[in-house]
This record gives C-alpha cells, sequence and structure tokens, in this order.
C-alpha cells in the first residue's frame, strides 16, 4: 500500500540518516550540529538512554540464567552463533532471525541489532587509529584498490571524535598504532603486567598495551566514568562506554533540528535522473506496513556495511539497472570481516596471594608486528594482526571441565579463586576480494515481503596462512612470557563472526573501480554519502569502529560545506 | 546523566553498604539472611516439568554434588527447581534424553543397592553416584556430567550463593588490578 502524506513539505528534511548506530548517530550529531534539518531512519524500535531492561539484573533473576528458553534460541539461531550474542542479558538486542532471514552460500554469521542505537550498544569498544601502514596497503601489494585517503586527511577527525566519544588508553608511540586523545589508560592486573615486560625483554621491545577503549575512566561530556561492571553489552545506565543513544544523538537531539522515526525500513534511495541526484529514499513502516516517502538535499546511508549496500542494489532505476551507483560492478563485493579465534593460553603459578577488584570491561593489546617493514616481512602472507587477551584467575566454571568431581571439596575448591590464567587471541586481517561478496534474493523474502541478502564469502590462502603465524606467534610468546602448559588453538571462524563485516561499497580513486569517492560520496550521485563499514577498501586488523566515527564526521563536514556551497 | 552524581550512582553506595554488611554473613552457616533467599528460590514453581519421583533423584544426587556445609548445599540454593526448569524450558532434546538417562541410571543403581536413591543414607549415594560416573567415564557426551554441570550451574548462579557465598559487588565503581587476596577475600567474585 502506498500511502503518501499531506504534501511533500512535512516529508522534507535538509539531510536524511539511515541508521543510528556508530555511524548514523555521529551523521545525526554532525549535520543537526552543523545546522541541518535531519531526519534520522531507523528500521527497529526505540531505545531511550538510559532504559536498557537488563542492565541491573543479576544471573538468577534470569529464567534460564545464562541461557535463553528453547523457544526462544529457535528464533535467534543465527544470532546464538557468537556463543555470547544470545545470553538472556542480551538477547533482545539481537533480531528474530525468523523475521529477518539471510541466505548463504558459504556459511556467515551476521549479527544484528535493528533498534535505536544499532550496534553501537553492543559492540566491543576497542578503539584504535588505522596508520598509513593500513591507508597504503592495497597500493602496496596490489591487493583492492588504493585508498584515496591517506592518515593525514582523517588524522585530524580521529582527534575529534576520540575528543567526544572518549577513548581511555596509553600513549604508546608506535608507528603502526598512531596515539590518540587518550583519556587516562585503565591497569593491568599483577599477571598482565608481568607478561608485559616478560615478552618485551624476549622479543626486542614488541609492545603489550591495554587495550584503548571507548570506556570512560572518568566523566567526560556529562556521561559518567566506569564503574567496572564489565556488563556494557547490556546498555550502560551510567553512559559509561560510547554508544549513540548515550552519546551522539543526545547532542543531536539539544541542537532541535533532529527528528528520529523508529521502524522505518529503508528500502531504496530514490534517484532522479535530470539532476544526476537522489531526491531522498523510500520506507517501509515496519508496523503498518505503509510506504512513505522522505525527501532531502544530502543522504548518508549509515545502515551497516551490509544493509547500506542492500538498499543500494534494492535501488534500481533505467539509469542504474544494477543498483544506485553501481557502474563499477563492485557494488555487493570486496565483503571483509576480520578472522580470529586462533591465539593461545596458558597459566602461571605466580602472584596465588594476588588478586583483583572490579571488572574490567578492558583487556590488553599486542600491536601488529608481522610485515611492518623489511625485517618483520613474512614470505607466506601479506599484511598482519594483532592480539587481544587478558589475565584472570579462574572461575567456579572451571568445575565445568573437571569431569566426574563432586561433593564437599570440589564446592569449598570452586568458591574461591583458581589458577591465574592468561589468553590471547588474534584478529587477523583479511583482503579484499572482488569475489567474496552479497547479493540479493527475491526468492527468499522477509516479514514485509521485502528481498534479502545471500552471502557467498570465504577466507583464501593468504588469510589460512596468516592463521599458523597468529597461533604459533601466540604460543610462542606465551612460552618466552613463563606461562605453563601453554595451548595453541584454532577453532576456526567463519566470516562474519568477528562482526566487522566491511567492504561492499567501497571508496577508491576511480569510478571504474569503486563504488565511493575520497569524500565517501557515491561516484555518480554525490548527494549519497555512505560512511558505515561499506566504505571500507581494505580491513586493516585493528577494530574498524573508531575509523568509521572519524570517516563520519568527515564526509559531514565535507557535505554540509558543499550544502552552503550549492554544490549540493 | 554523571555516574557520579546521579540517580543510579547516587542510591549504589548505600545499596552498597547494605552488600557490604550482607556479605559479612557469608560463611555463617545457617544465617536468616541466605535462608531466606533459599526459601524464595524453594517456593514451589508455578510449573515443573520432571515427575516427583524424577525431581527427588535429582534432587538428592545435586545436594551429593554440591552438599550442605558451613556453605548452602544445592538445595538450599534451589538447584533442584533450576534443574527442572532447565530441564522444561531450556534444555535441548539431547539434553533432556541426557538428564532422563542419568536419572534412571542413578535409579537403577540405588535399586541394585535395595532402595531408592533419595532414601539412602549420604555416603551410599555418593557411592552410587561414583560408580554412575565411573560407568560412564570416556562416554561422549557422559549423561552424568551433564547433571553435574547443571548442578554447578545452578548453583553459583543462584541468589543465595551470589549474594552471601561468592563477594558480591555488582557496582565495584573502580578497578585495582592487583590486590593482597586477604584484602578481598579468598572467594571468588559473583
Amino acid at each position: 500500500m502506498f500511502v503518501q502524506g499531506s504534501g511533500t513539505a512535512q516529508q522534507t528534511y535538509d539531510a536524511i540518516v539511515v541508521g543510528s548506530g556508530i555511524s548514523g548517530g555521529w551523521a545525526a550529531k554532525e549535520l543537526t550540529e552543523k545546522g541541518l534539518r535531519t531526519l534520522v531512519l531507523e528500521r527497529g524500535r526505540d531505545v531511550k538512554h538510559p532504559d536498557y531492561p537488563t542492565a541491573m539484573m543479576e544471573s538468577w533473576q534470569f529464567a534460564g540464567r545464562v541461557r535463553q528458553s528453547r523457544a526462544d534460541a529457535a528464533r535467534q539461531e543465527k544470532q546464538g552463533r557468537t556463543g555470547y550474542t544470545t545470553h538472556p542479558a542480551s538477547a533482545h538486542w539481537f533480531v528474530d532471525d525468523v523475521e529477518n532471514p539471510y541466505g548463504e552460500v558459504k556459511r556467515f554469521d551476521w549479527m544484528r541489532g535493528y533498534h535505536v542505537g544499532g550496534r553501537s550498544l553492543l559492540w566491543g569498544r576497542q578503539s584504535y587509529r588505522w596508520s598509513d601502514l593500513d591507508f597504503e596497503a592495497n597500493a602496496r601489494d596490489g591487493h583492492g584498490v588504493d585508498w584515496p585517503i591517506r592518515y593525514k586527511d582523517i588524522s585530524p577527525w580521529y582527534d575529534y571524535v576520540e575528543r567526544f566519544a572518549g577513548i581511555s588508553g596509553s600513549r604508546d608511540g608506535l608507528a603502526q598504532l598512531p596515539d590518540g586523545q587518550f583519556l587516562p589508560p585503565m591497569a593491568m592486573n599483577c599477571l598482565e603486567v608481568q607478561v608485559k615486560e616478560r615478552i618485551a625483554r624476549a622479543f626486542g621491545g614488541r609492545a603489550m598495551i591495554i587495550g584503548r577503549a571507548a570506556n570512560l575512566t572518568q566523566p567526560h561530556n556529562g556521561r559518567g566514568g566506569c564503574q567496572y561492571r564489565n556488563r556494557c553489552i547490556r546498555g550502560c545506565p551510567y553512559g559509561a562506554y560510547f554508544s549513540s543513544n548515550a552519546a551522539t544523538l543526545p547532542a543531536a537531539y539539544a541542537t532541535g533540528r533532529l527528528t528520529l522515526r523508529p521502524f522505518s525500513i529503508v528500502t531504496e534511495v530514490i534517484y532522479d535522473p535530470k539532476t544526476g541526484k537522489a531526491t531522498g529514499v523510500r520506507i517501509v513502516d515496519a508496523q503498518t506496513n505503509q510506504t512513505t516517502e522522505y525527501f532531502a538535499r544530502v543522504i548518508f546511508l549509515c545502515a551497516s556495511a551490509i544493509a547500506s549496500t542492500f538498499i543500494l542494489l534494492n535501488s534500481k532505476s533505467d539509469r542504474f539497472p544494477n543498483g544506485l551507483g553501481n557502474d563499477s560492478g563492485e557494488l555487493g563485493h570486496n565483503l571483509m570481516d576480520h578472522h580470529f579465534l586462533v591465539g593461545a593460553n596458558g597459566v602461571s603459578d605466580d602472584f596465588g596471594d594476588r588478586f583483583y577488584k572490579g571488572q574490567r570491561p578492558n583487556g590488553i593489546y599486542i600491536p601488529r608486528f608481522r610485515n611492518l617493514d623489511a625485517q618483520s616481512r613474512q614470505k607466506d602472507y601479506v599484511r598482519g594482526f594483532g592480539y587481544q587477551g587478558s589475565a584472570s584467575r579462574e572461575n567456579w566454571a572451571r568445575g565445568i571441565k573437571e569431569m566426574t568431581a563432586f561433593g564437599a571439596d570440589l564446592k569449598a575448591d570452586l568458591i574461591a579463586p583458581g589458577t591465574w590464567r592468561f589468553g590471547i587471541g588474534s584478529w587477523g586481517e583479511c583482503l579484499p576480494y572482488h569475489e567474496n561478496r552479497m547479493f540479493l534474493s527475491t526468492a527468499l523474502r522477509d516479514k514485509w515481503g521485502l528481498p534479502t541478502v545471500t552471502f557467498d564469502c570465504g577466507w583464501k590462502t593468504n588469510e589460512l596462512s596468516m592463521r599458523k603465524d597468529m597461533m604459533n606467534s601466540a604460543a610462542e610468546m606465551l612460552e618466552a612470557a613463563g606461562l605453563k602448559n601453554v595451548t595453541p588453538f584454532d577453532n576456526g571462524s567463519a566470516p562474519g563472526l568477528c562482526i566487522h563485516e566491511m567492504g561492499t561499497a567501497r571508496m577508491g580513486r576511480e569510478a571504474k573501480t569503486s563504488v565511493l569517492n575520497g569524500w565517501n560520496q557515491v561516484h555518480a550521485a554525490p548527494n549519497v554519502f555512505v560512511t558505515d563499514g561499506a566504505c571500507m577498501a581494505s580491513a586493516s586488523c585493528v577494530n574498524p569502529s573508531l575509523t568509521y566515527m572519524a570517516l563520519t564526521a568527515r564526509a559531514c563536514d565535507y557535505a554540509v560545506t558543499e550544502v552552503k556551497k550549492r554544490n549540493l | 546523566m554523571s555516574g557520579d552524581a546521579g540517580p543510579a550512582g547516587g542510591s549504589g553506595i548505600s545499596r552498597r553498604e547494605a552488600i557490604r554488611r550482607a556479605a559479612l554473613l557469608a560463611g555463617v552457616a545457617l544465617s536468616p539472611e541466605w535462608l531466606s533467599f533459599a526459601a524464595q528460590s524453594q517456593a514451589p514453581a508455578a510449573k515443573t516439568y520432571l515427575t516427583a519421583a524424577q525431581g527427588a533423584i535429582v534432587s538428592a544426587a545435586a545436594e551429593r554434588i554440591l552438599p550442605r556445609t558451613d556453605t548452602p548445599g544445592a538445595i538450599d540454593a534451589g538447584v533442584p527447581a533450576f534443574i527442572d526448569r532447565m530441564y522444561g524450558e531450556v534444555m535441548t532434546p539431547v539434553e533432556q534424553k541426557l538428564l532422563i538417562a542419568v536419572v534412571d541410571e542413578i535409579d537403577a543403581a540405588a535399586k541394585a543397592q535395595g532402595g531408592s536413591f533419595a532414601a539412602l543414607p549420604a555416603a551410599q549415594q555418593d557411592a552410587v553416584l561414583r560408580g554412575v560416573a565411573a560407568a560412564q567415564q570416556g562416554r561422549q557426551p557422559a549423561s552424568f556430567e551433564l547433571l553435574r554441570q547443571a548442578t554447578i550451574l545452578g548453583y553459583f548462579t543462584s541468589e543465595p550463593v551470589g549474594k552471601n557465598v561468592l563477594h558480591y559487588d555488582p557496582v565495584p565503581g573502580a578497578y585495582d588490578g592487583c590486590v593482597p587476596i586477604d584484602q578481598v577475600g579468598r572467594r571468588n567474585w559473583t
């Protein structure tokens, strides 16, 4: 059913932002603060800070304690593939797979949060800058297309978003992981400090640093400091980690220029061949199924790497029969994610008389040390990887592993803190391959009768060769650090599981081989910007969200300048 | 909202004091505090899924896996009701079959010793469980292991244990990565 409202005036804004996650929240803030009346369209329900229903609940207040019911699990079969997302404390932030199906030529784990704030409520909060090692990588080794920007282009925008978001971390002076505008770092625990010193000694100064995290170590911009509960994924009532709900959307609301419309599934961007620009977007109301159009001078697609590209692919016209902006044929291709779940762990006999106080929502980070220069060049693979990890004393859950033991001694043992354990897992860069892709399926339809996404994406030789080093280097470091029972692991990870999907509408220097230019503009529709993970021309090995924030703020600044110059 | 001065932070202070007071009672056997929690968690569930006979075996076995000592036992912590609910609403069909299988094995082993498991003295119950566990060595998946794990999970995620046996500090407010263990107690954090 097509229902047009009472004239286009009420449906016309200066800017439309599709999506309210990390990128959409930033676009909303920047565009409204720069004077644009902005409509944010979010496909899911509204979530207002600090209304996070499970935030203060304890394990005994969940019916299944740590597991959801069979009935709930049946509706989140794919969302549960991580092993943690559909815990009863956070399952309500992940989609219903029955209403929101997708296809898999090869396994792809697509974790989605359809609500205001999106995955900014759920993210791991690790926040690292890229360096020119990353921005020059494609040009250097010939994979993918060259990034149209370099570190100097984005560096001031990293400064800008870090100052607002609040990133805690230490200044470490590493070329491959530039320092930023940091709040005080979190502390390492006893064993982490020891391992750090020993790794540095054994490997010529190799760095192990405290994670740089979007968790506030002190009150910041009206938000509270971290309470060390480590329950971030439930939503933080203190606003102590960066989310759209706690940070960017309140700033956008404060301008008086934000309109946020939940339950608005954007199905396509409307293109005007006469002007060569988009005029607006078409939505389906998720509750009423009514179709409505909204109009604006600039449109920011910030719906996620997969959803923004879905919208472009679904925006077909005579000018763009294969999807808006798809002259290059690259739209939907070059899908990337980080590969992970490989590393090592071990135990320590030291510090039996020491413990920690508080639950730190952060770990340690070992920045990339491979393929930085001639000396660290590897013959089996290009690019590199980093490690995240932590040390802790084992808790009662260790009892789950000790087969058959029972009785009073077991109980007393499990109440007490167990052995100190240190583990690291590696996050590896994935190359951009044209054949790794997502495409639309009209055969499989969602609850609203819309086409769905199918994935055809897999790791190749470079990733698999890298994984061997990721595992062996982890074990080597832990051995050198004096840990006992060092156990390497490679549990395998399907693309998507790392929830760092990116690259489906890549930036590039040439319209022939890329979808977006150096300002995140669709080459052939310059008032359409894509600033989420879709825009990425390569993946680096560091967590990507901080880069989405910086690219979004940079693109918004450019867009508003162009609007004011009447170029858009 | 500021975490330091805002409503949640403000009420957190008095709440933490209350928790600290409660934590002092931990380790004091049969304190009224945790008994009242235990009573709550043992309140009859709206619905039970195992038969009374199955439930009696689960209950008695769970209590031997984590028996009452100077800290609450599995029954005090409401583990039998937890396992019943897990069986009815959470466990996969494979896990459900395993639970029934171990209950049947325990039942059969007890009857071979001449009585119902729940009625045997504790030492004999332990012998029955050891026998069942030994017979399953190397079996994958082992049904006794499922019962043992469900008991541990139900016990350590329960309110009486979470609040009064483990170290309960839901809003720590700060992080110290290396403290003398006697300063915080030789108990895991909830």
